[in-house]
Parts: structure tokens; C-alpha cells; sequence
């Protein structure tokens, strides 16, 4: 992370519905000019901190800074969002409603005209300006949504899976907007559970499981953390010289026949066996061709997180109820 | 423009231009008079010229009854008719009558006369009217000639006194009962206007909401700037067409008054049954019209003097707006709490009570002006804005301070309503799902 004052940080944030917390002491930062995957389970509590981020709720606790300076009113016009559950007027004309939504968002009145105009010829839906929603599919509905939600030209842009009900084309189209505007300056909170793109594209993550954040960091830091001493060696030779050149310290977990004396092998060291040491081993049995490292991928670390998160609650409880037993 | 102006704007602009608006603007006013019109016109319609077959025992009436140009008395001796059987037999059968008006032998001896109507296709109660206005005639003129009376006393006799009701305090002349009509109708404009706009606001709610746009709207602006913006977007939407529809409604009377019925609206007309009677008795027309022009300028008086219009004008307005403040808040607040308007039932109960119940005070009101549920009822900000200005039209001298504590009520209660319904309002939205009940939105109000 670099030094300079990260765009948006959350501190010690605590909501509570009427006895359910929804948020518990969760702290992010989100550096300048990133991306950043907000990931978590339904009903994890990503809905409530984004409602916060926009002001439209405020935490019981806690803390938003915006450039580090703490969340106002006039942060309005900085921030664009795209909520999940996201909607138009269904018999109002398009053109007009953009302009309402982006004046609502401090726009003039002629610069909205403008920049929504290029937007939706860069769409190529401007013949759309005066169609009502009710003429268009759900698709096109989602592109004059995150027009709409980009048009003031955000330094801070929340969106909440802005890629459902894309088409796998519109997906890449929105998702080069996504990159394009992060070039240009643009901080993007993107909230998904769509693994794929979160590996695609975000630079940081944070991960909200049953109220608190339970992982956060650099995705390639978080894939560190979760990788095991995995690695795939690819190599010349029979399988029975490979197994049989180190003894102890390392298991087999895959073998897989390129063919006739050509393999690929996974395996994981254990026992404090270093990589070193293992290929020192091996590298007079067989003839190495590459060896790469085994990295999770986030939908597995995301699985990974979550279980361990949701079975160390269950011990707790577990021994809460001894101890009372007790 | 400030966000609040944009949202008012925006629900102006997208309501007014709205084909049923135009449509319900214009045709309103004209349905209105054209409904007026058609019931006068049928009305006058209705009087065909018809054919009455009298039967009458004494022998003596029937040959002083006054016959007129729309009603042709036949004595039943020239059919041949002497009982009152055959003469119902002969109705039935004949092509020729349509009424056989039996007039018993105690018709002209007794105090209560009765006689009866016999008819095959039922007689407007003005054909009865008349008919007993012939009658009656008839008969005062038989007793002025048994009791030798001449008709020039007989016109002195019949002196109608008039009681005009004044003003002990402004000394002025008030008809106290058409007065309270007038006020009645500001009432019941109220009233429609509170119902008509306030089922707006909740629908409008209830659209943002399921379309899921509000989210979107209120990471822009408070909610209760949404709210608000709404309320009072449609609060102008009501205004314009009232405005319209008055000016509509109008032209168009004064239009057709000019043209098409000249004597329509001629305060004389509603008096014609008087003079029908008092002609039967044999009383020249100049005598009758004089009593009649007198009730004519009474109604002019009336309307143009006796009704303090711009007192009354500013409090409707007045009470207009602060009446559909507090009961569209309170409507916005429902269309927030539900997920549809299937939902909306439980809810709007309790707030159209109050409302209908104070139409009924405003009814009572005009009987009874003084009475303490009038008087409780105008100071009630949920029934005050109804109620008010029925109490007002009968005389607003004295009432300056029950005013003005009912304008001070009615402005507290709405911003007490509109602070609870932003409440609700602001958590309601963005609750879907949950079906919203009393405790739950209890809940809601004490939500940081």
C-alpha cells in the first residue's frame, strides 16, 4: 500500500438492526486509483457498509473518511453508485431521467446533456434518448444505469454487481469502462460474487463474512497467504525415480502422464521441507523441465475464508456452552 | 435549484403532462356542467303535456280548476266515469290519459285533504307538485267565495313574512343556511383533494420503491428530501387543477348561461311552483313576481356580498395545503412501509377515519354551525381543514382567535406528521420483503 492518504477509509464501523449487528468493528481502506473487491456471502453486511459509504444510512460507530477527511454531505457529488437492486423510471424518457439522476448528483443542466450524450453514443444507444424503459430489455437497461451512475465523473465509484444481467460481450465492454475509469483517476468499491472478475481486475480485496472482515489486503498478498506449499514439476523420467529420490517430507497429489517418461507431478512439501532441498533431491532422478508454484484461486480462498470463519463460531459456541455446562 | 426544487420538478413536470391528467382536467369540469346541464334539460324535458282525467266526488271542483298549457284537466263525468274503480279500469285501458286524479268528497270540507294520483308511468314529484298547487288553489278559491272575501284581500292575507337573519355584531344581513352550503362545498373540495392527491403520494412511494430506483436517489438526496419533494410536487399538481378546473367551470357555466339556457341559472326558475299556485288562486302575475324577485336578489345578495370570498379563498388554501400535508406525509409513509399496494389496506384505514368522519361533522355543521362538535372538530388538525370552513362561511367575526389556534394547530400537527412519516419513511424504503407492522414501524421512528 502506498503512503499517500488512501481515498476512502472505513474505522471501527458497528451498525446494529434493531438487535441484529449487521456490522462489527470493520475497518477497510481503499488506496487511490484502485480497484477493490468487496467480497463476502449474502447477507455478510456489504449491502450495509456500501449504504453507509453513501450516507443513506449512518453507522452506529465508527468512522468514514473520504481523502481523510470525515464523510459529509457535499461528498455526494464525489461518489457514484450502482446498487444491486437497481431500478429506472419505467414511463419516464430516458434522456430525461439520466439528466434528473445526474442533476440530483449536482450536474448542470447542459453539461449533463453533454457528457450523457457522449456516453451514449460511446454505447451506441443514443438513439434511445426518447424511449421510455419500459421499451428496452434488461440489458439495456443496466447500460443506462451505469452510464448514470459514472456520468459526474466520481473519484469514488460503488458497484454492486454491476455485471449481472450483462451479456458476456456488454460484460467486457463494461469491464474495460471499469479499467478505463480507474486509468483516469477513478477509485472503484466493487462488490461481486463473481470470483472471475474480482481476479480479473481488483487490485485489493476485503472479505465480510457474518458481520466482521475476516481477510483483506493485496489479492497476489492474499493469494500468498492462502497458497500451501503446492507446486507442480513438470519433469523427464519414470514416476518410481521421482518417488523414490526423496524420502519423507513432501506427499503426492497428483501424477499426471504427459507421455512415455514425461510428467507432471503436484505435489506438497510438509514437515518444514523446503523447496530447495526437495528438487536438490530430485534433480539427479529426473531431468526438470519447470516447476511452478500452485496458487488458490479467490473463489477458493473465498470458500476457504468463510468455512473457517463459520466453524471457528461454531467452536465458540461450542465452548461457550461447555463452559456454562461447567 | 436546489435538489429539493429538481425532485419537485421532476414530479410536477412528469404528472402534468401525463395524458390522464390532461384528460381528467379538462374533462372534469366539463362532465360537471355537462351533468348539471343534462339534469336541467331532462328536467325540462320531463314536463310533456299531459292528459289528466279528474274524478272528482263534490262536483264542485273540478269545474274551478285552472287548466294551463301543459296540464289538460278532464272532468271524468265526460268519459262517462262515476266511481273511482272504473275510472282506475279506464286509465288502465285508455290511450288518451295519463294521469286519474281522484279527489274524495272530504277534499274540500276536511283540514287534511287527500287525494290520490293514479298513474301508468310514475309523474316527476314536480307534475305532483303542480297538481297539488292546482288543487289547492282551487280550493282557497272556494272557501274565499264562501267566506266572501275579495281577491284584493285575499292578496293582503297571503303576506309572506320573511325572517332575514343579521348579524348582531357586524350588523349585516346573512341567509345562515345557504351560507353554510357554500362553505361546505370549500369543505368537500378539501376533502376529494386530501383523497384524490394523497392516494398520489402513496402510489408514487410505492413506485419508487418497487422499481428500486429510490436507491439510487437517496444516495443523492436525504430521504426526506425525496419525500418532501414528492408531497409537495403533487401538492402543486392538485393546486393546478383546481385552479383549472374553477376557471374551466366558469367559463363554461357562463358560457352556456349566455347561450344555450339563458334562464338557467335564473334564481326565478326554482321559485316557478310558487307562482303556478298563487296564479291558480286567481292573483295577477305582477303581484306574484314581486314576492319572487325578492328571493332572487337574496341569492344575489348572497353570493356577492354576504360570502367573505377572500377570507374564505385564503383559508381554503390555506387549509388545503396544510390538511393534504398532513395526510399525504402520513400516506407517503404507508406507500414506504408496504411492497405494494395490495398491502396498503391495514394501513389507510386509520387515516381515511378521521377524514370521512370529519365529513360527516361538516355535514352536521351545516345545520348546526355552533354546536361543540363543530367547534372541537374545526380545531382538530385531522378535521379542521373540513370542518373550518363551514363554521367560517356562517360569519368569521368573533372567530379570529378559534382561527388562528386552528391555522397554529393544523401547521404543528403537520410538521409533527411529516417528522414521524420521514422517519418511517427513510427506513421503509429500502426495507423489502418484510412485512412492515405497527410495532415494526414504531421501531423505525427510534432508528438513529
Amino acid at each position: 500500500m502506498t503512503n499517500e492518504t488512501p481515498i476512502f477509509e472505513a474505522k471501527n464501523i458497528v451498525k446494529e438492526y434493531s438487535g441484529h449487528r449487521a456490522l462489527d468493528n470493520v475497518s477497510i481502506q481503499v488506496p487511490k486509483q484502485s480497484i477493490f473487491g468487496l467480497l463476502g456471502p449474502n447477507g455478510a453486511g456489504k449491502t450495509s457498509l456500501i449504504r453507509i459509504i453513501n450516507q443513506i444510512t449512518a453507522p452506529d460507530s465508527g468512522e468514514i473518511l473520504i481523502e481523510g477527511k470525515p464523510l459529509q454531505r457535499e461528498h455526494i457529488s464525489d461518489i457514484g453508485y450502482l446498487p444491486e437492486e437497481r431500478g429506472l423510471y419505467k414511463k419516464m424518457k430516458i434522456g430525461e431521467q439520466a439528466v434528473y439522476l445526474a442533476r440530483l448528483k449536482g450536474m448542470p443542466k447542459k453539461e449533463a446533456k453533454e457528457q450523457l450524450m457522449s456516453w451514449f453514443k460511446k454505447f451506441e444507444i443514443d438513439s434511445w434518448w426518447n424511449k421510455t424503459v419500459e421499451e428496452l430489455s434488461k440489458g439495456m437497461a443496466q447500460k443506462i444505469q451505469f452510464i448514470t451512475t459514472v456520468v459526474h465523473r466520481p473519484k469514488l465509484l460503488i458497484l454492486d454487481e454491476p455485471f449481472s444481467g450483462f451479456d458476456p460481450i456488454n460484460t467486457n465492454l463494461v469491464k474495460s469502462e471499469i479499467l478505463k475509469l480507474r486509468d483516469e483517476g477513478a477509485t472503484i468499491i466493487l462488490s461481486t460474487h463473481n470470483m472471475g472478475s474480482v481476479e480479473e481486475i481488483c487490485d485489493n480485496i476485503a472479505l465480510i463474512n457474518n458481520s466482521k472482515k475476516i481477510l483483506d489486503g493485496k489479492v497476489s498478498d492474499v493469494k500468498e497467504q492462502f497458497s500451501e506449499d503446492k507446486y507442480i514439476i513438470e519433469f523427464k523420467g519414470t514416476g518410481v525415480a521421482f518417488a523414490n529420490a526423496v524420502w519423507g517430507g513432501w506427499e503426492m497429489i497428483k501424477n499426471e502422464q504427459l507421455g512415455e517418461h514425461h510428467a507432471l507431478a503436484t505435489i506438497k512439501l510438509s514437515g518444514g521441507t523446503k523447496l530447495n532441498d526437495f528438487l536438490k533431491g530430485i534433480i539427479n532422478a529426473v531431468d526438470i523441465q519447470s516447476v511452478n508454484k500452485v496458487t488458490p484461486n479467490m473463489n477458493e480462498i473465498f470458500i476457504r475464508a468463510v468455512e473457517q470463519q463459520n466453524s471457528s463460531i461454531e467452536t465458540d459456541v461450542i465452548n461457550e456452552n461447555t463452559n456454562q455446562d461447567g | 435549484m436546489g435538489k429539493i426544487g429538481l425532485i419537485i420538478k421532476r414530479e410536477y413536470s412528469t404528472r402534468v403532462k401525463k395524458k390522464s391528467f390532461l384528460l381528467m382536467t379538462i374533462l372534469g369540469p366539463i362532465l360537471m356542467v355537462g351533468f348539471l346541464v343534462a339534469a336541467i334539460w331532462f328536467g325540462q324535458q320531463e314536463e310533456k303535456d299531459l292528459e289528466i282525467l279528474v274524478l272528482d266526488d263534490t262536483y264542485i271542483l273540478s269545474s274551478t280548476l285552472v287548466q294551463s298549457e301543459k296540464y289538460h284537466l278532464t272532468s271524468s263525468q265526460d268519459e262517462g266515469i262515476e266511481n273511482i274503480d272504473d275510472g282506475k279500469e279506464f286509465l288502465k285501458e285508455s290511450d288518451k290519459y295519463d294521469i286519474f286524479l281522484y279527489l274524495p268528497n272530504n277534499i274540500v270540507s276536511g283540514n287534511s285533504s287527500v287525494g290520490k294520483l293514479f298513474y301508468k308511468d310514475a309523474p316527476s314529484s314536480n307534475v305532483q307538485r303542480h297538481l297539488e298547487g292546482i288543487v289547492d288553489g282551487s280550493i282557497e278559491r272556494l272557501r274565499l267565495d264562501e267566506l266572501n272575501i275579495s281577491k284584493e284581500d285575499y292578496a293582503r292575507l297571503k303576506n309572506k313574512v320573511q325572517l332575514h337573519t343579521i348579524d348582531v355584531v357586524s350588523n349585516e344581513e346573512k341567509n345562515v343556511g345557504m351560507r353554510a352550503g357554500v362553505g361546505f362545498i370549500f369543505g368537500l373540495m378539501i376533502y376529494m383533494f386530501i383523497f384524490m392527491y394523497g392516494i398520489q403520494v402513496m402510489k408514487g412511494v410505492i413506485e419508487e420503491k418497487s422499481n428500486r430506483i429510490v436507491e439510487v436517489i437517496v444516495s443523492s438526496v436525504k430521504p426526506f428530501q425525496l419525500m418532501m419533494g414528492k408531497i409537495i410536487g403533487i401538492m402543486f399538481v392538485g393546486l393546478t387543477q383546481f385552479i383549472i378546473w374553477v376557471m374551466l367551470s366558469l367559463a363554461l357555466t357562463t358560457t352556456l348561461s349566455l347561450t344555450v339556457f339563458p334562464n338557467m341559472m335564473n334564481p326565478e326558475n326554482a321559485a316557478e311552483t310558487i307562482k303556478v299556485e298563487q296564479v291558480a288562486v286567481g292573483l295577477t302575475v305582477e303581484q306574484v313576481d314581486s314576492d319572487i324577485s325578492e328571493t332572487g336578489k337574496e341569492f344575489q345578495d348572497l353570493i356577492f356580498n354576504q360570502i367573505p370570498w377572500g377570507l374564505m379563498i385564503s383559508l381554503f388554501i390555506f387549509y388545503f395545503i396544510g390538511g393534504y400535508l398532513l395526510y399525504g406525509s402520513l400516506m407517503a409513509a404507508v406507500g414506504a412501509a408496504v411492497d405494494s399496494e395490495t398491502d396498503t389496506q391495514q394501513f389507510i384505514l386509520p387515516i381515511t377515519a378521521p377524514l370521512i368522519f370529519a365529513y360527516i361533522i361538516a355535514v352536521m355543521a351545516i345545520e348546526n354551525p355552533n354546536s361543540a362538535a363543530v367547534e372541537w372538530c374545526s380545531q382538530i388538525p385531522f378535521t379542521s381543514p373540513i370542518v373550518m370552513l363551514v363554521r367560517v362561511s356562517m360569519g368569521a367575526e368573533g372567530l379570529g382567535w378559534a382561527i388562528a389556534l386552528s391555522m397554529s394547530l393544523l401547521i404543528g400537527a403537520f410538521i409533527g406528521t411529516t417528522w414521524v412519516a420521514g422517519r418511517i419513511y427513510r427506513t421503509g424504503i429500502l426495507m423489502y420483503g418484510k412485512k412492515a407492522s405497527y410495532k415494526e414501524m414504531f421501531k423505525w421512528l427510534r432508528h438513529k
